[in-house]
């Protein structure tokens, strides 16, 4: 990011192959579509093009771009008039991404995926950060403008809600059984 | 060990197990919860691969063509960092107030209780202060527009209050006539400021609680302009001239910000 404030315009394609498949990620299991994901995901990194001169040097970018990113979500939705939660029946639950162990894989991540989708906006928000964004507690109350106290709450609360709709789903191959059993939990 | 080399293990495939796992695991609720019942969450959560993203060329593209299109006068103010972006919509509103207020004051300024004009005063300064004070805080850290609805609805509420202050012995017997000029010179006198706002923002459609809060502080910073410059006392003058400049800006804002298209990037 230094070498990009700096006038390195090579270092742009660097942040962006960095943060691009994370942001794509945390946008996609909200969204209805993939082109409504790369909108926010190419919004972000316009936003960060315009926001560098604030950037400090020393200080953590992935944060950063995440609090952008986020900002530029929940004003999406506040525009669309649509709400940040999903349904685990919905069109919208994102397929899972190609891993590298074939079919059974795929399957144990297509389940991830929608028990994740089930699961209550903030409690999501914190677990795709924390998880897949790779963001230490502190990093995502930073971006989630939180305390470290609450976003560990609302990890340890979706971890379990997670836990619980995964087992279901052992039980219960069928998704659409998943919502009901665990009483909804929004 | 922490959190993220846990995440990491479970990434690769791996159930972390050692006494270091075990010391993190007494500490962390958050972890515990990963590997309860033989790690099933931990594990499930490591099936998720890396993203395959076949369109990143393509949305790079597509990138650098709206970063090559970030030129001109307005991008260059927009990209200012934002305390010098904010220091000088802070000039311009000084620049206002002295101009249309200090330099022009009301008629009836030397027999005009001076306690009740540093009140009034003070009020609106505190107020456009908080507004100002609420966007910076909101262009670094998120928050919903209900986070702040009681400093929007009062900031703009409070002209149409005073208007409704006791009229003091000198304006006690103006009339409601003047308050078209009163609203020209007051919106006049923070267009620029109203300009300054539009270039320094950095969406390209303005946000609801921008649209909110760039209204209450140029609503408020007329009032505190025509506070110092009209000597009317009359109530419906000042509902009409001096109150209804910030709900005007706000109708100026929502027309702007309705005019703008939200999906401008997709192509």
């Amino acid at each position: 990011m230094t070498a990009y404030v700096a006038g390195d315009k090579h270092a742009f394609r660097e942040l962006f192959a960095r943060y691009a498949p994370l942001l794509q990620r945390a946008m996609a299991r909200d969204l209805r579509s993939a082109e409504e994901a790369n909108d926010l995901v190419q919004q972000t990194f316009l936003h960060l093009h315009r926001s560098r001169l604030d950037f400090e040097p020393g200080r953590k970018v992935k944060p950063w771009v995440f609090t952008i990113a986020l900002n530029l979500k929940r004003e999406f939705f506040r525009r669309s008039k649509r709400r940040q939660e999903t349904s685990i029946d919905d069109d919208r639950v994102a397929e899972p991404f190609e891993g590298p162990r074939g079919q059974e894989r795929s399957d144990a991540a297509r389940e991830t995926e929608r028990a994740l989708s089930a699961l209550p906006a903030e409690h999501r928000e914190v677990i795709e950060l924390h998880w897949f964004g790779g963001l230490s507690f502190p990093e995502v109350a930073e971006a989630v403008g939180s305390t470290v106290a609450a976003v560990k709450v609302r990890a340890h609360r979706g971890y379990v809600a997670l836990r619980a709709r995964l087992g279901e789903a052992a039980l219960d191959p069928d998704p659409r059984n998943i919502e009901s059993a665990a009483g909804g939990g929004r | 060990m922490d959190c993220p080399d846990i995440r990491d293990a479970f990434m690769k495939g791996e159930v972390p197990a050692d006494a270091d796992v075990a010391a993190h695991l007494k500490g962390c609720p958050q972890c515990s919860e990963l590997f309860a019942r033989d790690a099933e969450l931990g594990r499930s959560l490591g099936t998720e691969g890396t993203v395959n993203m076949p369109f990143e060329d393509e949305l790079f593209a597509r990138l650098e063509d709206e970063v090559a299109q970030e030129n001109g006068p307005r991008a260059w103010l927009r990209s200012r960092p934002t305390g010098l972006r904010f220091a000088v919509v802070a000039v311009s509103v000084l620049a206002a107030i002295g101009l249309g207020g200090f330099a022009r004051l009301r008629a009836d300024f030397s027999e005009y209780p001076m306690a009740r004009l540093l009140l009034l005063l003070g009020v609106y300064a505190i107020a456009i202060l908080l507004a100002f004070a609420k966007e910076l805080y909101l262009s670094i850290r998120r928050g919903s527009l209900a986070d702040h609805a009681g400093l929007l609805v009062g900031a703009l509420g409070l002209p149409f209050l005073i208007a409704f202050a006791p009229a003091t012995e000198t304006s006690r017997h103006t009339g409601s006539g003047g308050a078209l000029g009163c609203f020209g010179y007051g919106a006049l006198l923070t267009l620029p400021t109203a300009a300054l706002l539009w270039a320094f923002d950095r969406d390209d459609q303005p946000s609801l609680r921008t649209v909110c809060l760039s209204a209450v502080a140029l609503g408020l910073s007329a009032n505190f302009v025509l506070e110092l410059h009209c000597p009317s006392g009359n109530a419906s003058h000042l509902l009409l001239g001096h109150a209804s400049i910030g709900v005007a800006w706000l109708a100026a804002w929502s027309m702007l910000r309705r005019s703008r298209s939200p999906n401008h990037l997709r192509k």
